[in-house]
């Protein structure tokens, strides 16, 4: 194989990894709510990258389904909806956000810092690898679906269940709340 | 292939624009994104060590996690809706109504 294109395999998952990021920070710090949406889509197609990269195939397209095809359409209609162009929206951020910052780069640095640990400290000896295989004789490459469906609804039938009740009461709850009143 | 310090790296760091933007942001819609983007970044994780553990319970507790994301940013966003009909603004520093 071409030598760049191995390195770039090599590679795929901090590509996604960087394009994901990249699109939450542009969600978060862009003036327009519809440049917000674009990078907020951005970052799903990226963590469905991620997802393809780690071998999760079915997830990855439950992601693009979800997300990208479900969940962006909903908030671009709600932005339609609400005419943010009404606010005009001078001041972004909150008035706490200095104190906000800091508290996230204050966690940051914290978490940072056992990162820190696991990659130069003693730890560091044993570093963790991604396995090849996964799940109870299937092998994940060709048969994901088949593993994903068989841990969900062989060992996880009952939390299925209540999420489709949870389903139900959202789609109720939304027709109730969105409903315009007419007296 | 990927090392679980790089999935586990990227994870935080999306989960650390999730948490500054929801603490920043005035915009509701905006919050609700970040909300989401934070739900990502630990089905990442959960991915991550599934796939590191060599069992299928994280994939399918990821799976999990997206359907009740969906219906939370459902009812998130009937609510922003219902706000805007009734307060006219969807800036959270706006919407004092239970301020004494």
């Amino acid at each position: 194989m071409d030598p760049l294109l191995a390195v770039i395999g090599n590679h795929m998952f901090h590509i996604f990894g960087l394009l994901a990021v990249v699109g939450a920070l542009a969600l978060v710090f862009s003036r327009n709510a519809i440049h917000s949406i674009v990078g907020f889509l951005l970052s799903m197609l990226a963590v469905a990258g991620c997802y393809l990269t780690l071998s999760a195939e079915f997830l990855a397209v439950a992601q693009l389904l979800i997300y990208a095809g479900g969940i962006v359409v909903l908030f671009l209609f709600v932005v339609m909806l609400v005419e943010m162009t009404k606010f005009k929206e001078k001041t972004l951020f909150q008035k706490q956000a200095k104190w906000a910052v800091a508290a996230v780069l204050a966690g940051a640095v914290v978490i940072l810092s056992v990162f820190w640990s696991t990659w130069f400290g003693p730890g560091a000896a044993q570093a963790l690898t991604l396995e090849g295989n996964l799940g109870e004789g299937l092998d994940v490459a060709g048969q994901n679906a088949q593993a994903v469906s068989r841990g969900l609804f062989a060992g996880y039938l009952l939390p299925f269940e209540i999420l489709s009740v949870i389903l139900l009461v959202a789609l109720v709850g939304a027709v109730v709340l969105a409903k315009t009143e007419r007296a | 292939m990927a090392s679980m310090h790089a999935v586990l790296f990227i994870s935080f760091l999306l989960f650390s624009v999730g948490v500054a933007g929801v603490l920043i942001r005035r915009n509701v819609l905006i919050i609700l994104m970040c909300v989401e983007l934070m739900l990502n970044a630990a089905n990442l994780n959960l991915v991550a060590f599934a796939r590191n553990s060599g069992t299928v319970a994280g994939q399918a507790f990821a799976l999990l996690v997206m359907g009740l994301a969906a219906a939370e940013v459902t009812i998130g966003l009937a609510l922003v809706v219902a706000l805007y009909r009734k307060k006219d603004t969807i800036q959270v520093d706006q919407i004092n109504l239970l301020k004494g």
